[in-house]
Formats: structure tokens, C-alpha cells, sequence
């Protein structure tokens, strides 16, 4: 599962990507997958059916440079603030989280104030999603 | 000035960039009556109405009837939902439509933990039969034709739901007309393999066909919506969407054959719920394809002798998938060509999408524009008063043929391994499905494909862009409806409950061919909810409660 290597020390980058409640659209994900993965990232993706707890502890476990958690059906308003509640509880707060999907415009900016670190929804490019991950990495690593 | 003149310059002398159809069919620049050399007017084309249905399943087509107009809604509790219903048949709509929270399409109740935060969201919770009965109350069951849509293994018990309320409100079960999406099969990929295990997921659909033969022969007991389903889930081409749904057809009626009924006992009551994408002439040459592919496979294949086995009847839904977030009043004029696509294509009923679609569920104003966008259709333009009116177009003509030909090569393909049940279980199926997404993805970043306002023609979000507003669930639905299942849990007559369930459990264990719908009606009038008779079906094959293997059986 996880290499024996201080996660500052690794250099390439690790992301988990997963949905979040009961939602099965899957089509977005899949995609960011797959571009993540083209661009050299290891991804590991969760699937559905994930509560916020178990995507942090998912996230602890394997050991991740960084979140990226997809919504459609609203979950952004119920599931994401938990999500983000728990992590600062839980000083999960050093992994970013990104959040992207069916996401209203006028709700990004609650997203952001809650200390989710990017919102992608249907339109960002492979590149926006890709150099903003690489940003948001470097950032934390320091 | 002189870049912007330029640029008109460049505008002005533009040509057809792409020259293939959305599904990739390459197109000749004109077709002549050369292309249509081996076509038998007789044996491939015909009238409407006659074998093998390729210009429409009715002679006289919407001379006789109007399609149906079917917008679908639901969400918050069943009161709201009642009301949501009750407000579309006053804009024009003719046939009911309902959607489910997902909690109930994965078959947990509003009280479990998965719950939270999906509880009336993506639709109406149909936890239990006290639900449908506020989602339906004041509507007569016996005047209206009613979706339910599923798509998931739970179709048996929202169908035992609606028997329940029409037994208890005094109407005939031999008169209830509509459909629940019982293609479970759909259910695996779209709403999760654990909540829809493969041998759960035929059973259900066979089991609502074998009991719909007796006992309600108006209800459209096989009602395929992988075709809807699954090419929004990865971008399907026409042909995929085909072979993919008639697969998934195939697998239920072999089951209820196996189960002793007939074809012709099984296939009049067949209805298919498609996609309508963007590419008009290719849908519509799509509908014709599937009309003449049914036809012959239902007699050719199947045997079937009764010439209303032989129709393929369409409901269609115009594409979310194809809609944008981006300047969203555009959706009102994609959905419109793809309505228009679907009347000309000869469907039996249409859900125009609202122009929202990208961001929330419909809001009011989004409904009232589908329904008119419909309306329309149907009394302006007058695309309605003729049957198959490009019939005999060398181009549909030749686009029917073709796609005809490809959806049966891949048809056949599954078939060689042995059906589209196996054709999941290998993962040939998911693999479809990714690749093709993929595929899209990329030809959409790349620009290769012009979606307007997504990669061209973009700018910024505006105020004022959903004049709709964005539709809000109020924040006390979730905590109201817990309280109700909550309420219901502790009044109910629970040694009735007990006795249902064994019952049900008992039965269950008698093996897959013993049909559950009588048991799970039986549950369901004496208030057991959702998560207690799916649960009880689990247990009883061998898998866990819930599908999360987070609760434990009550009973």
C-alpha cells in the first residue's frame, strides 16, 4: 500500500480522488482519473458510497498529497462542510481538498470560505485541474 | 477593429468543419437514390404500422394519439412532491413521471447513516408505502399513466408501493397503466454493483414481468433505461445505446421465458426508454434503426407471433449530458431540437429536459419552458401531422441502414459471449464504457468536437443566467422525513411486520424462480420500508443487510 517514504521526500504526486454519499455519476471522476494519471499522478480512486469519515481515513491511510472529491446531487451542501468540519477537528487540515461536479457558481465561494482549495465543475480543462493540483502540492510540501 | 473584421472575415467564408455524425458515422456530402440500391421498400421500410415498423409503430401515428408529454419531477417530502406533480398536469403535462431520492434507489432508508444528506435530494424518498401514498394523493390511479423512475433492484418494491395504494384507494389492478424502470441491470453501473448485485438485478426484473402478466396486463412490465442511462454515463454512441439496452432486454425476457411464459406474453408490454442527443438527423435515423432491429428480432429470434411483440415503443428523454453549465439558456434551444428529433423519430412519449439540468433538479421555470418547448412542437410547426416525414430521404435512409448494422454487429458480439449478464460480469461492459468516455473527453478538450459556450464562443458566468434561479431542497426535509420513518417504525403493528418479513424471507429462500412480488406487496401495505424488504432479500441470497454492510437486521 503505502511505500516507505516520507511523503515530502516522494516526488511523484499522490491523489485521492472519490465521490462522496450515495451519488453513482461516476463519468467526471473517471475522467479527472484518467488525466491525473496521464500527467504522471498515482491516483487512488475510492469509488462511491464514501462517507466524509472514511475518505479521511482513506486519505491518512494511503497516504496522499491531496483530496479531490466529486458531487452531483447536492452532496457539496451537506456531505462536503462535514467533510471539512472533520478535517479541521481531526488536524486533517494539511492535505487540500479540491471539490469539482454539479456545483452552482453561486456556491463556490462558500465552498472556498469553508477552506475547500479549488472548485472544478463541468469546463476546466485537464490543464487548469492538473496545474492547479501541481500548485497546491508544491504549496504544502514547502 | 481591424482583428475584429477579421475575424467576421474568417467567419463569413467558415466551413463545415466536422463530417461525421456526433457517433462517428463518416458522411458523404449528399446522398442520391445510388445509396438506397439494396433497399426492399417493402421489406425494410413499409408503412407506418406495418412489419417491421421502421416509419412508426401506428399507422396513423399522432393522428391518433399525441405522444405523451412526461416531464418528470420530485424531490423534498411527498407532500412537495404531490404538489410538483399537480403543477405540471396544469402546464400541459399528460403523463406522470417521478423521481427517487437516492437513498431509496440504493434501497437504504432516510434513517440510515448513508442517508445524510441525500434524503429527498436527487428525488422524493419512497422509504415506504406511507410516501407514495402522499406523493399520490388526490391523483386517481386509474386516469393517469405514472413512470416511477428506478432503475435499480428495488423496482419490484416501489412498484409494490403504487399496488398498494391502488388496492387501498379501490382501483383494479388490471387498470393501472405505466411503467417502473425495473432495469436493474442499468442500476450496476449507475447507481453501484454492491446495491445491485447481478443475480438480484435479473430476479427483480423478471419477477415484476412474470407478475405483471397476470395481474396487471396494462402496466409496461420490461422498461428498458439503460438506453437513457448508460450513454449518459460515458457518452455512448447510437449504436452502443442499442446494443447495450437490447441486450439488457434480451437478459429479462430469457428469464421470465425460463419461467415458463412466452414471448408474445412478455414483449407487447416492452417499452424502451431512450436517449435524444444533439445530432437531429442522427436520432432520428437511430429510432427508425431500433423500430426495425426490434421488429425483427422479436419475430425472427424470438418467434414471437403477435404483431404487438413486434413494436418497439419509445419514450424518450433529451440529453443532460449534452446540455451546459455555461450560458444555460442555450439548453432550452438544444433540448428543443432534440424534442423535435424525438416527435419526428416517432416516440410514443418525451421528457424535454430542462435548461437547469447542469446545475440543480427543474425548477418551475424550467419546466414551464420544456412543456411549451413541446407544445410548440406539437401545434406550430407541424411536424406532427405526417408520419416518418423523412422517410424515403436518402440520407436517413442510408443513416437508418447503417446504424442499423452496427448496433447488430455489437449485439451479435455480445450474444458470442453469451449475453450481456456475462458481457458484465468479464468487465467488457465497463470497459465499453470507459474507453468511449475517454474517447469523448479527449475529442472535447481537443476541440475536436464544438460544444457552443463550453469550447467556443465562452464567456464568463453572468447574473441572470439561470433566470430560474437554482433549485434549493429547505433544509428541514431531511430532518422531517427521519422523523416520519422514525414515527412510522414505532406505530406501525410490528407483529405484522414480523410476520410479513418472515414470510418474505421464507420465500426468498426458496430459490430465484419463486416470485416475490406477492410477499413484498404484503410487506409493504402493513408499513415494512424499503431497507427492511430489500434487506430481507439480500440476507436471504447470501449478502449483506445493506449494501454498505453498515446496519444489521432488525428482525
Amino acid at each position: 500500500m503505502g511505500e516507505n517514504v516520507v511523503r515530502s521526500e516522494r516526488q511523484q504526486i499522490r491523489v485521492l480522488l472519490t465521490k462522496i454519499g450515495l451519488d453513482g455519476h461516476t463519468r467526471g471522476i473517471k475522467a479527472v482519473a484518467a488525466m491525473l494519471r496521464n500527467a504522471g499522478m498515482e491516483v487512488v480512486y475510492l469509488g462511491h458510497f464514501q462517507s466524509p469519515k472514511g475518505i479521511l481515513k482513506s486519505a491518512l491511510q494511503e497516504d496522499v498529497d491531496i483530496i479531490g472529491v466529486s458531487c452531483l446531487a447536492g452532496e457539496h451542501l451537506t456531505l462536503v462542510p462535514k467533510l471539512m468540519r472533520l478535517a479541521k477537528e481531526n488536524n486533517v487540515e494539511g492535505i487540500p481538498i479540491v471539490v469539482g461536479g454539479v456545483i452552482p457558481d453561486e456556491d463556490v465561494e462558500n465552498l472556498e470560505a469553508m477552506g475547500v482549495h479549488g472548485v472544478f465543475t463541468p469546463g476546466a480543462t485537464s490543464h487548469q485541474i492538473i496545474s492547479f493540483i501541481k500548485d497546491a502540492v508544491r504549496e504544502k510540501r514547502g | 477593429m481591424s482583428t475584429k473584421l477579421d475575424r467576421l472575415t474568417e467567419a463569413y467564408y467558415e466551413k463545415v468543419k466536422r463530417t461525421r455524425t456526433w457517433s462517428g458515422i463518416q458522411l458523404k456530402p449528399i446522398y442520391t437514390p445510388q445509396d438506397l440500391a439494396g433497399v426492399d421498400f417493402e421489406r425494410d421500410i413499409a408503412d407506418a404500422g406495418q412489419y417491421p415498423f421502421t416509419r412508426g409503430i401506428h399507422p396513423d401515428m399522432y393522428r391518433g394519439k399525441l405522444w405523451t408529454r412526461r416531464q418528470g419531477w420530485g424531490y423534498g417530502l411527498g407532500e412537495d412532491t404531490n404538489k410538483q406533480l399537480k403543477q405540471l398536469i396544469e402546464q400541459g403535462n399528460t403523463g406522470l413521471s417521478i423521481y427517487r431520492d437516492l437513498p431509496s434507489a440504493n434501497g437504504i432508508d432516510s434513517d440510515h447513516p448513508m442517508a445524510e444528506g441525500e434524503v429527498g435530494v436527487a428525488g422524493v424518498a419512497l422509504c415506504s408505502v406511507q410516501d407514495m401514498e402522499a406523493i399520490m394523493d388526490g391523483i386517481p390511479l386509474d386516469r393517469i399513466t405514472t413512470s416511477l423512475l428506478c432503475g435499480s433492484v428495488v423496482a419490484p418494491i416501489m412498484l409494490a408501493q403504487y399496488i398498494a395504494l391502488a388496492d387501498k384507494t379501490g382501483v383494479p389492478r388490471n387498470k393501472l397503466r405505466g411503467q417502473v424502470s425495473s432495469d436493474p441491470l442499468m442500476g450496476y453501473f449507475c447507481y453501484g454493483k454492491e446495491s445491485n448485485p447481478l443475480d438480484l438485478c435479473v430476479k427483480a426484473a423478471v419477477d415484476v414481468i412474470e407478475f405483471c402478466n397476470k395481474e396487471m396486463p396494462q402496466w409496461n412490465a420490461t422498461y428498458i433505461s439503460a438506453c437513457y442511462n448508460l450513454r449518459e454515463a460515458a457518452a455512448l454512441t447510437a449504436s452502443q445505446e442499442i446494443a447495450l439496452g437490447f441486450g439488457h432486454a434480451m437478459a429479462y425476457i430469457r428469464g421470465a421465458m425460463a419461467r415458463g411464459l412466452g414471448i408474445d406474453d412478455i414483449a407487447p408490454r416492452a417499452n424502451f426508454y431512450c436517449n435524444v442527443g444533439i445530432d437531429f438527423f442522427e436520432e432520428i435515423a437511430k429510432f427508425r434503426a431500433m423500430r426495425r432491429m426490434w421488429a425483427r428480432l422479436m419475430k425472427e429470434k424470438f418467434g414471437a407471433k403477435d404483431p404487438r411483440s413486434w413494436r418497439f415503443r419509445l419514450a424518450t428523454q433529451t440529453s443532460g449530458a449534452s446540455l451546459t453549465k455555461q450560458q444555460p439558456l442555450n439548453n432550452i434551444v438544444r433540448a428543443a431540437f432534440q424534442t423535435m428529433a424525438s416527435v419526428i423519430g416517432g416516440a410514443q412519449s418525451v421528457y424535454c429536459t430542462p435548461y437547469e439540468e447542469t446545475v440543480c433538479l427543474p425548477t418551475d421555470l424550467g419546466q414551464e419552458i420544456a412543456l411549451r418547448t413541446q407544445e410548440i412542437i406539437a401545434y406550430e410547426t407541424g411536424v406532427a401531422a405526417v408520419a416518418d416525414p423523412l422517410g424515403g430521404s436518402y440520407y436517413l435512409e442510408t443513416l437508418t441502414n447503417r446504424i442499423e448494422e452496427e448496433a447488430s454487429e455489437l449485439l451479435d458480439r455480445i450474444e458470442e459471449m453469451g449475453g450481456i449478464v456475462e458481457a458484465i460480469r468479464t468487465g467488457w461492459v465497463e470497459s465499453l464504457l470507459d474507453n468511449q468516455l475517454t474517447q469523448y473527453q479527449k475529442e472535447v478538450e481537443s476541440g475536436q468536437r464544438t460544444v457552443v459556450g463550453l469550447n467556443t464562443f465562452v464567456r464568463p458566468p453572468r447574473e441572470g443566467d439561470f433566470p430560474g434561479g437554482i433549485l434549493r431542497i429547505p433544509a428541514h426535509v431531511e430532518e422531517e422525513q427521519i422523523a416520519r420513518v422514525k414515527r412510522l417504525k414505532e406505530t406501525r403493528d410490528s407483529p405484522k411486520v414480523r410476520e410479513a418479513i418472515t414470510n418474505l424471507r421464507c420465500t426468498a429462500e426458496k430459490g430465484a424462480g419463486v416470485n416475490l412480488m406477492p410477499a413484498i406487496i404484503d410487506a409493504v401495505k402493513v408499513y415494512a420500508t424499503i431497507e427492511e424488504i430489500q434487506g430481507t432479500i439480500r440476507e436471504a441470497f447470501g449478502y449483506t443487510w445493506d449494501p454498505m454492510d453498515m446496519r444489521k437486521s432488525p428482525f
